[in-house]
């Protein structure tokens, strides 16, 4: 009878451990496994440079949502986002690519809007701009100074 | 089936096809090159060169600007949020501020044209929207591109944001008059707008 109590202990431990292993690589591999809450909405970027599965998308720098997958639509990207319940966003907000910092990550920033109109799930966000390619703008400048 | 029919069939659907499909250069292009033709015949024109002229040219450029832009839009997306808590008269107060400050921010760089060549590239049309993408080629032989987004307004089209190189113009005026909105404001950005219209 003892001996059945450890083993028996051993087992949960060894269950519970297993269990927390898994939960543990969900939330840091940031997937889903019961899908996820809240609705999606899509944006098309001229260009998504950068931008990955996963990345956080913010409005005021509070987290509201993340990239779910990004695909390629008549030569522009599709970016799938899912934004947490409660999240409204406007007809005319702007949603814009952005890096922390200089070197940092990317991430999708969105302005607000002031329209009556809210998008529904599914919906798209019209307004977009693409994240600001450094190595362009200062390859203008440098080709721009040639005499 | 007689070759005829099938010739009729297919006649049939080129048809919807060139009703379906848009026209290269559509009315939006066409609205576009018109304002931009107009705007570069005024700078362009020696009769009204030299600092004397100065006040009846930019009033001239105006004018057609104001033909082209839906400066409502313009200021609804630019304050967003906040367009909805002012009252009628806040709101055209608002608009010729924003319109005034806007023309003192980028007529000088019109009227400083040098010749720079631009060239129509794309138009998009979705419903109510479009839109025109041109590049500017500037005399240092850089390419700029500039999009231009438009809403249908009855049976013409209005301008209700502009992208330089990506950048929205009304998204830098949002984050900028959201900031100046929630740390003081919104009075207070009316002071700071009129005393940067002010300014010489």
């Amino acid at each position: 009878m003892k001996r059945f109590d450890i083993e028996l202990t051993v087992g949960l431990f060894i269950i519970a451990g297993i269990l927390c292993l898994g939960y543990l690589s969900v939330k840091l591999g940031r997937m889903e496994i019961l899908g996820s809450k809240g609705y999606e909405v899509y944006a098309l970027f001229s260009n998504s440079g950068g931008l990955k599965n996963g990345s956080s998308v913010v409005i005021a720098g509070v987290d509201v949502g993340r990239v779910k997958s990004i695909s390629l639509e008549d030569y522009q990207a599709r970016v799938l986002i899912n934004l947490s319940e409660g999240v409204e966003i406007q007809e005319d907000a702007i949603a814009s690519i952005k890096t922390k910092g200089l070197i940092g990550e990317k991430f999708i920033e969105i302005t607000p809007g002031g329209s009556e109109t809210i998008i529904p799930p599914g919906g798209r966000i019209r307004e977009t701009q693409p994240p600001i390619d450094f190595e362009q703008v200062i390859s203008k400048y440098v080709f721009g100074k040639v005499d | 089936m007689k070759p005829i029919g099938l010739y009729r069939k297919f006649l049939f659907f080129s048809l919807i096809f060139a009703i379906a499909t848009p026209v290269c250069a559509g009315v939006p292009t066409e609205k576009i090159k018109d304002t931009t033709e107009k705007i570069l015949s005024i700078v362009t024109d020696p009769d009204l060169k030299g600092p004397d002229r100065d006040k009846e040219r930019k009033a001239l450029i105006r004018e057609v600007v104001d033909e082209r832009f839906d400066w409502e839009e313009l200021s609804r997306r630019a304050l967003a949020r906040h367009w909805r808590k002012l009252n009628e008269e806040q709101k055209k107060e608002f608009i010729i501020l924003f319109g005034k400050l806007l023309e003192r921010t980028y007529l000088d760089r019109v009227e400083g044209y040098s010749g720079e060549q631009v060239t129509y590239v794309n138009e998009v049309i979705e419903g109510e929207y479009a839109l025109v993408e041109i590049k500017v080629l500037t005399t240092k032989g850089t390419e700029i591109p500039v999009n231009y987004k438009l809403r249908k307004k009855g049976e013409d089209w209005r301008v209700y944001d502009i992208a330089i190189e990506g950048v929205s113009l009304v998204n830098n005026y949002r984050v900028q008059f959201n900031d100046i909105i929630t740390k003081s404001s919104y009075e207070e950005l009316v002071k700071k707008l009129q005393e940067k219209v002010a300014e010489k």
